[in-house]
């Protein structure tokens, strides 16, 4: 009991975690669709996104923002790394995400379908 | 160490990109120079990165702040000059030119528009940006560079590219393989991010030198150490194609055009194993792998086993690209084999294997595409009485295979040699044992293409030869044996029976070829507006392309490099000296 | 021993690998060609014979070219042992350059370029190997040996060729992957892999059994290429090689290679000393009294003359090892001298086979009675060559089994000395029915051969091919002919048509066909076509003689073999011997004896000089070996490493 609600209670983030990267990753193994596939995909990273941004979270922290004159938060503030580097990571995942679109184009225009296993017998492998 | 590979991995990238965005069909050519303006500075955009990359080489073993300085200039260089052309771009709409004064179709014309200068630009800044990092993180150039994100930025923009580059390719089968690519290479590098978040978590810092200080004082027996390490390794495991996370590869290096599987081999995943050096010696340390001697079995026989399943698969392919793709799978597991030994001369016979697969696979593919310029050959069959018809291209591929069996000197025996010399230090039987033997499986898929290539027949369309052993032999019979790829007693198409059996085998193996061939012609009808379409300086269409001297010329010399460098091991290993005093110490 | 810096052992080296640019550059003029053939060997001769007079002198020449790994120099040098087996292998590239210029034209081979060019690597790389100063050195130019040599197994381009060639480079790989084991343990064992005279010091201290596992992945390496059963299986293959390569190849270089790869580690590796204390010298010679023996009983079921000498090849290598494993000073000269002699003699003996072949396309023994009247001199220097094998005084191989019978007896294993006078039966029994039936015997009444036919606990014909002296196979000639499948199509349908009796009518509606279709009696006996043949098995193998009848495929028919024989005839064999546009359809020419018996000729009419003149320098030099060994260089450079190793200044009286 204590376990199990322990994990829930102040675990839940790194649950969502693993719950979100395992539907994406189900997703992009199982889905014949590619563009469901790239989706999972954008699923998969945004679990690895969320991951990084609540591990940066303190209960009650403040933005890491100072205002002008010195004003804000004095208290505890929450760690700007992560936020930083996931910012990036969110841009670095859009251009992929759009470049997997643009070949997905590609491919429709190519052989007509977007499904995997037509796909297969089409390009016989 | 940092900045020469980090030119030597961007500078071709920019040459690549360039290029590739440059390249336009005759057709449109009169179009284009009554329109453009002409400048000297395309070339220019190519060959200084290059350049400059070879000078870092040559200088920054010796002088690791002018080889930073020589970097800085060049990109600094690269950067004017992408600026330059955009400007130009941006006022002039276009802007080329003509390599050497040769008109096309014989000669080679650069394009730049807006899109080409613009990535070029970015490239270059890209670069001077990676430099500029570089320089303010580590004065001292090795061993204390890079910081892990940013090396996941690294890894994504290069997957980016490669991905890019794997597209190019003129089949759809390229847009399949790529997106495969994509999608593998993505969860990798999300991987390696997961990596860098428990890193993070366990001790607040991104800075590899950092990192490295602070995982010892958290205990690299925790869980998040080791969750840490696991995702790092894994995703980079993606990266470099270690067995069983290679299944990206074989289709990319054979979907993509025969220059990209080049530059996708010998750079891309050489960068990634790089990367897996840097994480496993400059973050985790030979400490971590100390204390958790699991994690250094798993990974040291991980990668035995990427040895040997590698080559079993290469021996099963039919397609030479293919099977050149799978041997990377095994080669790279040697490369791993050599720094999960974690002793001095483990490392170093990893980090030699390393540059030398990069030079040898990447002239095999360089070799494979001129050969199949000239012939069109793409398969084991196709290989046939190669020799006569592309002797060059052919005597460099023999070379470069026997270097990759690791006939002494060349450098593939060096490097063999330094990894079973770590693995019997080590006390690893099993595993000098794996190294023995990839000699041996190494053999099995070059002979088979190199016996092909020499001493077998030709066997394309206009003279099926007929070598049957014996005339009395029923058709049937044949027919039966026939349907081998090897057959063992040589005997080939004699009767009609067997001709046809191989017309149907032809035109089965044809049939990639053919969808490139619509492909291509169905490509040159919108390429004239595109103007910055996709065609890259090595396409794989057989008709309306020459083998320039050069082409033949970079693969002669890259045989010559691989057995050079073989014989220059000392000197290799000298040179890298300070830095594995800081690796494993 | 004084070591002198000198770049004469690098010289040796490079002079025969230059030479390889000249083949190449004037691959179109191939006289310019050949001349550089002649000229690298004479040079690689030449420089090498500059340092005897050093070496006997107690120097020793070393080039050094700098680290190649840590604690492994790139070195060359050239000591007594070297100088033996490098001064052999030159020496005899002379020779052989000569026969195989008029080998090669006399059958006008495709790829001669090629041929030479890969051979004259294959010298450079032995003499390499020669004068390697250490065991990594030494391993790099045996793989690089491996790799030069296999061109010239496949050199035919025919399916057999190219099973020869993959199983070649199979087994040398294999051996070449143990012995960088064995160097990579030694080195880590011993911190060294550098020659020493008597034994590397360290290798005493190591683990005992440690230094035996090294000691066995060696000689595995090396027992491959010395074809030490049971890894020999590649060397009859490799009969498939033109005959010159057989010859100084497949006699001398590369399977001296690898025996003198065993010495190097018995001699200089562990010395003699160490061996005895770890015990692994007599498994070594209980496996080479094995090899010995049972290639000696394979050789006399041979019929194939070139198989016959393969097995004869394997047997005697098995002498160099058996009087190195028994680690007595008179055995190891009688070893160590048995490396020239042996080669000496055996490369008549090939010459001989490839003079026969070239004239005559006969390869089989059981074809070749009464062949002494057709090739008289050829056939005295091979009868010359084959008491030298056998051990009878005079010729170069009497020396050397003396001082081996001296040895084994004397340290005591006497058993060893049984074996040796075995042997020299058994080669009197596969050798004298070739001489004999040569000169005594007619075609017409001669006796069966081989001697020993039947099943000796295994299937008849168990070689995967019957190999010809030029590795010729139906139809390899075809392999360039346009017209290829439509001859092969018409040999089918003779084939099918055909009655066993019919040859001579069949002929004439053949004869317009095609002009390559080969005469009936080679090709389309029925028996051939429907027979269940195992895959690369000739009917050659299956049936000694061709003039074997269906449901008679032992016994002989002279009847009908002459009436056969009619139809080609001898006028045609004669014709199509000296037109060599036939000569690449070997198989389909008519071969064996033509009717009636060969014909008388002369002394120097029966070949070209260029083939006779190499067959009587050589057979002259097995001859000074076994009379005056002293004068020749070769026993006073074996006693020299024989003292250098075990400290003793004269081995025996």
């Amino acid at each position: 009991m204590s376990a199990v609600t322990d994990l829930l209670l102040t675990r839940y983030n790194y649950l969502a975690v693993v719950v979100l990267s395992g539907i994406g990753m189900y997703m992009m193994i199982e889905n014949r669709n590619l563009v469901k596939k790239v989706i999972g995909m954008n699923v998969f990273q945004t679990a690895i996104f969320l991951f990084f941004i609540t591990t940066a979270y303190v209960e009650g922290g403040a933005p890491a923002i100072l205002e002008s004159g010195g004003g804000g938060g004095g208290g505890p503030y929450v760690s700007p790394l992560p936020q930083v580097l996931i910012l990036t990571a969110i841009v670095v995942g859009v251009s992929l995400t759009a470049v997997a679109l643009a070949l997905i184009v590609r491919i429709y225009a190519e052989y007509g379908t977007l499904d995997e296993e037509a796909l297969r017998e089409v390009t016989g492998e | 160490m940092i900045p020469t590979v980090a030119v030597t991995g961007t500078a071709p990238l920019t040459g690549v990109v360039a290029a590739l965005l440059s390249g336009v069909g005759p057709a449109s050519v009169e179009q284009l120079l009554a329109t453009s303006a002409n400048s000297p500075l395309p070339p220019l955009l190519v060959a200084v990165p290059l350049l400059v990359s070879i000078a870092t080489l040559a200088v920054g073993y010796r002088f690791d702040r002018a080889a930073w300085s020589i970097a800085a200039i060049g990109a600094v260089l690269q950067v004017a000059i992408a600026g330059t052309l955009a400007w130009r771009v941006v006022t002039a709409g276009r802007v080329i030119h003509v390599l050497g004064g040769f008109v096309p179709p014989f000669g080679i014309v650069l394009v730049v528009d807006g899109l080409s200068a613009l990535v070029a630009l970015l490239i270059a800044v890209v670069t001077v940006g990676v430099l500029v990092y570089l320089r303010q993180a580590g004065p001292r150039g090795l061993g204390t560079t890079g910081d892990v994100f940013n090396m996941y930025v690294f890894l994504e923009i290069t997957g980016l590219a490669a991905y890019a580059l794997v597209a190019s390719g003129d089949s759809g089968l390229a847009a399949v393989a790529a997106l495969k690519y994509l999608m593998l290479g993505t969860v990798g590098a999300s991987l390696f991010l997961l990596g860098v978040g428990y890193a993070l978590i366990a001790t607040g810092t991104l800075t590899m030198a950092d990192l490295a200080v602070r995982l010892a004082e958290v205990g690299y027996q925790s869980t998040p150490v080791r969750a840490a390490f696991a995702f790092m390794t894994v995703g980079l495991g993606v990266k470099i194609a270690l067995f069983p996370l290679h299944t990206w590869q074989p289709d990319a290096y054979s979907a993509s055009p025969d220059g990209v599987s080049a530059f996708i081999s010998a750079l891309v995943s050489t960068v990634s194993a790089y990367a897996l050096v840097r994480v496993v010696y400059s973050v985790f340390t030979v400490e971590f792998f100390a204390a958790n001697p699991l994690a250094r079995d798993l990974l040291l026989y991980g990668a035995a086993l990427s040895v040997i399943a590698g080559s079993t698969l290469a021996v099963t392919q039919r397609e030479v690209k293919r099977t050149l793709a799978y041997s990377s799978v095994s080669q790279f597991g040697l490369v791993a084999v050599g720094f999960a030994l974690t002793n001095r001369a483990g490392l170093v016979g990893g980090i030699i294997h390393l540059l030398g697969h990069a030079v040898m696979k990447g002239s095999l593919f360089l070799a494979v595409g001129i050969i199949a310029i000239r012939t069109d050959a793409r398969t084991i069959e196709e290989y046939a009485g190669l020799a006569r018809r592309v002797p060059v291209a052919s005597a460099a591929f023999a070379v470069l295979a026997f270097a990759m069996i690791g006939v002494p000197p060349a450098v593939g025996f060096v490097g063999k040699w330094y990894i079973l010399l770590g693995a019997v230090e080590a006390g690893e039987p099993v595993v000098a044992l794996v190294v023995v033997a990839s000699t041996l499986l190494t053999l099995a898929y070059f002979a088979r293409l190199i016996e092909r290539m020499y001493f077998s027949p030709v066997t394309d369309s206009t003279g099926p030869a007929g070598t049957v052993a014996d005339g009395g032999e029923s058709s049937a019979g044949r027919d039966g044996r026939e349907s081998e790829s090897a057959v063992a007693d040589g005997g080939s198409a004699g009767t009609d029976a067997a001709t046809v059996d191989r017309n149907a085998e032809d035109t089965r193996d044809t049939r990639n070829d053919s969808d490139v061939e619509a492909d291509t012609s169905a490509g040159a009808d919108t390429d004239g507006d595109a103007g910055s379409a996709e065609l890259d300086p090595v396409t794989d269409d057989p008709s309306g392309r020459e083998v320039t001297a050069g082409m033949t010329a970079v693969v002669v010399l890259a045989a010559i490099v691989a057995v050079a460098l073989g014989l220059l091991a000392t000197e290799l290993e000298a040179l890298l000296r300070p830095t594995l005093e800081v690796l494993l110490s | 021993m004084i070591e002198t810096g000198s770049l004469r052992p690098l010289g040796a080296v490079l002079v025969a690998a230059l030479s390889i640019v000249g083949i190449v550059v004037f691959r179109a003029r191939p006289n310019v060609r050949e001349g550089w053939s002649v000229l690298g060997a004479l040079g690689t001769v030449a420089v090498i014979a500059s340092m005897v007079p050093g070496v006997l002198a107690g120097q020793a020449y070393v080039t050094d070219l700098g680290t190649f790994v840590p604690g492994v120099r790139f070195a060359l040098r050239v000591d007594p042992l070297g100088l033996l087996f490098g001064l052999l292998a030159s020496l005899l590239w002379v020779i052989t350059t000569f026969y195989s210029i008029g080998y090669m034209r006399g059958l006008d081979e495709h790829a001669q370029t090629r041929y030479f060019a890969a051979f004259a690597a294959s010298v450079a790389a032995a003499v390499g190997v020669a004068f390697a100063r250490n065991l990594l050195v030494l391993f790099v130019f045996y793989e690089l040996l491996t790799v030069a040599t296999y061109p010239l197994v496949t050199h035919d381009e025919t399916g057999e060729a190219r099973a020869a060639g993959r199983k070649y480079l199979a087994y040398t790989f294999g051996g070449g992957v143990a012995v960088l084991a064995g160097t990579v343990l030694l080195y880590v064992l011993t911190g060294t892999t550098a020659f020493t005279p008597g034994g590397i010091a360290a290798l005493a201290e190591a683990d005992p059994v440690l230094a035996r596992a090294v000691f066995a992945l060696l000689l595995t390496g090396f027992g491959v290429k010395a074809a030490l059963m049971p890894l020999h299986s590649w060397l009859p293959d490799a009969m498939v090689a033109p005959t010159p390569v057989s010859g100084l190849l497949h006699a001398v270089a590369v399977v001296k290679s690898g025996v003198f790869g065993i010495a190097r580690v018995v001699l200089d590796v562990y010395g003699p000393g160490l061996m005895g204390d770890l015990g692994v010298g007599l498994p070594l010679a209980a496996i080479a009294a094995f090899t010995l023996l049972t290639a000696s009983v394979i050789a006399l079921r041979k019929d194939n003359l070139k198989r016959r000498l393969a097995y004869s090849t394997i047997s005697q290598l098995s002498y160099i090892v058996l009087g190195l494993a028994i680690l007595s000073p008179a055995s190891m000269v009688g070893g160590l001298l048995h490396i020239p002699a042996h080669a000496f003699m055996k490369l008549t003996l090939f010459f001989c086979a490839g003079a026969i072949h070239v004239e005559t396309h006969t390869d089989d023994i059981s074809d070749m009675a009464g062949i002494g009247r057709r090739m008289p001199v050829t056939m005295l220097a091979f009868a010359v060559a084959s008491a030298g094998m056998a051990g009878i005084p005079l010729v170069a191989g009497f020396v050397s089994k003396w001082y081996l019978l001296i040895g084994s007896v004397g340290s005591g294993q006497a058993i060893f000395a049984v074996v040796l006078l075995l042997s020299g039966v058994l080669n009197i029994a596969y050798f004298w029915p070739i001489v004999y039936q040569a000169f005594f015997e007619t075609p017409e009444a001669s006796d069966r051969k081989p001697l020993v036919e039947s099943p000796l606990g295994g299937r008849y014909g168990d070689g995967p091919a019957a190999t010809r002296a030029d590795g010729g196979r139906p139809g390899d000639g075809r392999d360039e002919d346009p017209k290829g499948d439509r001859s092969e199509s018409d040999r089918n349908d003779t084939a099918a048509t055909e009655t066993p009796l019919g040859s001579g009518t069949t002929r004439e509606t053949d004869s317009e066909a095609a002009g390559e279709t080969p005469p009936p009696e080679t090709q389309d006996s029925p028996t051939e076509t429907d027979a269940v043949q195992s895959e690369g098995e000739q009917a050659v193998d299956r049936y000694p003689s061709d003039h074997a009848l269906p449901g008679d495929d032992r016994e002989r028919d002279e009847n009908t073999a002459d009436s056969k024989n009619e139809t080609a005839g001898p006028g045609e064999d004669r014709e199509s011997s000296e037109h060599s546009t036939f000569h690449d359809h070997a198989y389909d020419e008519p071969h064996g004896p033509p009717a009636g018996g060969w014909e008388q000729r002369a002394f120097g009419e029966e070949s070209s000089w260029f083939v006779l003149g190499p067959i009587l320098t050589v057979v002259a030099g097995a001859v000074v070996l076994g009379i005056v060994p002293y004068w020749a260089i070769f026993l006073r450079v074996v006693e020299l490493i024989v003292a250098g190793v075990t400290g003793t200044p004269r081995v025996v009286g």
